[in-house]
């Protein structure tokens, strides 16, 4: 028998809610780590992962902080992290165009605001130069903090919003969109309607985190931004599959194996201890 | 403050190692300064020992067909950095077991408990004296009982009983930022010897005595004003890893 069987056997384990081990003890285990055998057969991002609507989004969201116990900035700092790490395989620092590897990230009012802005943080340290823009900043202690992060890391903060496209796309190499998330719906309230408006029309690379700005969660939007990369966190939402980028991502490796299964997102599986998974 | 062992004082960036009081300062400025969060700090330090424990013992390369590890937690924050490394390890597919007899009182703390039990990894309700039993069960032994801030002299049981224990198994240990029972400066003659040191931030000076395989610094974000006002003179992080090996 096996040691771990035998602390098993002598009643040593307290707790661990779905904890079948004392029951089904080997095929239990082998059951939950199988997974990522079976998965690894899998085709990334063919058909395996589920789409999720913005309920099922939000609901998932609200699971981890009301039921997992997970804190906001546990959650905002690995998904900024995947972000950063994601972005630094599609666009390496040394395959930029200009002389340094400048990048814009503009941050929405919320959270996905401040997931640019930890994302922002480790693209500095990953040897960008990013700068950000952060026109609305809820006065909450989490983003104060946030911003102050980056502050202190000398990322600068842009006091108004480039005026036209061509500036953009000659001061920066690649643009992060981190205005609005999976929360978002109805109408686009300045200034973000205008900011919109610039960066579709920039030609330099866009990025989004977990949805294209200005689209329907769900539906997307074809007038709406074209970004090249789109980094699905959690689990990929319905919008994504209208994105037409070269590619897609999927960061923020933290999700529970029991919210896995509750909600069929049947995820592929991320390469070794890798934050970052490429969809396609 | 030269580095320990640093004979010839080459220019050359040499590594520094901590006191006690510079690695309060150290994160003091982190908290105050920069503004980050307990918790935001303690996921990060937890993430990054996972990662340091995959690369010195690789899921594919670990003797027992199961991949179990034992998370010892002690009270404080080595404790909770100890519960969110034994998560990051779970997502990791290795099969964490955590112990922790003296649970914190501090809230935020309590959530990474919860987090790791939501994550069905299991709880010891005490553990076993017997050593072979540790040897046979687990291929490797955290050790996130005590940090740098700790005084070994004021430890207290069950501490006490549970780092003779430790001292006398033959798996491997990975000690979190100071090996427990060390005084964090001058060290420990007769204290455990852990295979794998994760240093948090920087090393801290009694690193000079560690005899581990394995030492690995983990603080990728700590920012560069920071590690010039410490001097603290790391090594680079390769591409986006989160920890260097030294």
């Amino acid at each position: 028998m096996s040691g771990l069987r035998a602390l098993l056997g002598l009643g040593l384990l307290v707790s661990g809610p779905r904890l079948c081990a004392a029951a089904g003890g080997g095929r239990c285990r082998a059951a939950a780590w199988g997974r990522s055998h079976s998965r690894a057969m899998a085709t990334p991002g063919a058909t395996g992962a589920k789409y999720l609507s913005q309920q099922e989004a939000q609901a998932i969201d609200q699971e981890l902080f009301t039921e997992y116990k997970f804190s906001v900035d546990q959650l905002m700092e690995l998904a900024g992290l995947s972000c950063a790490t994601a972005i630094a395989k599609a666009y390496p620092p040394g395959s930029f165009t200009k002389p340094q590897p400048t990048v814009l990230v503009v941050c929405g009012p919320g959270n996905n605001g401040g997931d640019g802005l930890v994302c922002a943080r480790h693209l500095k340290l990953f040897g960008y130069e990013p700068t950000v823009y952060y026109p609305k900043r809820p006065s909450k202690a989490l983003f104060e903090d946030l911003t102050t992060q980056c502050q202190k890391m000398d990322i600068p903060f842009l006091p108004e919003f480039p005026a036209e496209a061509m500036l953009i796309d000659e001061l920066y190499g690649l643009v992060v969109d981190a205005i609005f998330g999976f929360s978002f719906q109805g109408a686009v309230r300045e200034p973000f309607g205008s900011i919109l408006k610039t960066l579709a029309q920039v030609t330099v690379p866009i990025a989004s985190i977990d949805i294209p700005s200005g689209w329907d969660v769900e539906k997307g939007n074809p007038d709406g931004l074209q970004p090249d990369m789109l980094i699905s966190l959690t689990a990929p939402k319905a919008a994504a599959r209208h994105f037409t980028g070269r590619y897609h991502f999927l960061g923020g490796r933290f999700v529970p194996a029991a919210l896995e299964r509750k909600y069929g997102l049947n995820l592929p599986a991320y390469p070794g201890t890798d934050c970052t998974l490429q969809l396609m | 403050m030269s580095c320990p062992g640093n004979p010839s004082g080459e220019p050359l960036a040499q590594l520094r190692y901590l006191s006690r009081e510079e690695a309060e300062a150290l994160e003091k400025e982190l908290l105050e300064d920069y503004r980050f969060g307990r918790q935001q700090l303690i996921e990060i330090w937890g993430h990054a020992c996972a990662l340091a424990v995959t690369k010195a013992f690789p899921l594919a390369t670990l003797p027992r067909k199961q991949p179990t590890v034992l998370v010892v937690c002690g009270p404080e924050k080595n404790g909770a950095i100890g519960l969110v490394c034994a998560r990051h390890l779970r997502v990791f597919e290795y099969e964490p077991t955590i112990f922790y007899p003296k649970r914190s009182p501090t809230p935020e703390y309590q959530d990474f408990t919860t987090q790791c039990e939501k994550m069905d990894i299991p709880f010891l309700s005490y553990l076993p004296t017997e050593v072979q039993l540790i040897n046979d069960a687990y291929n490797v032994v955290i050790d996130a009982i005590l940090g740098a801030d700790a005084e070994p002299g004021e430890m207290k049981e069950p501490y006490t009983g549970i780092l003779a224990t430790l001292k006398q198994i033959r798996i491997p240990i990975v000690s979190l930022d100071v090996p427990s029972g060390w005084d964090a400066e001058s060290g420990s003659s007769e204290g455990i010897s852990p295979d794998v040191l994760v240093s948090l931030a920087a090393p801290k000076l009694c690193a000079a005595r560690f005899l581990g395989r394995h030492h690995f610094v983990a603080g990728r974000f700590l920012p560069y004003d920071v590690q010039k006002k410490f001097e603290l003179n790391l090594p680079e992080y390769p591409g986006t890893e989160c920890v260097v090996s030294l």
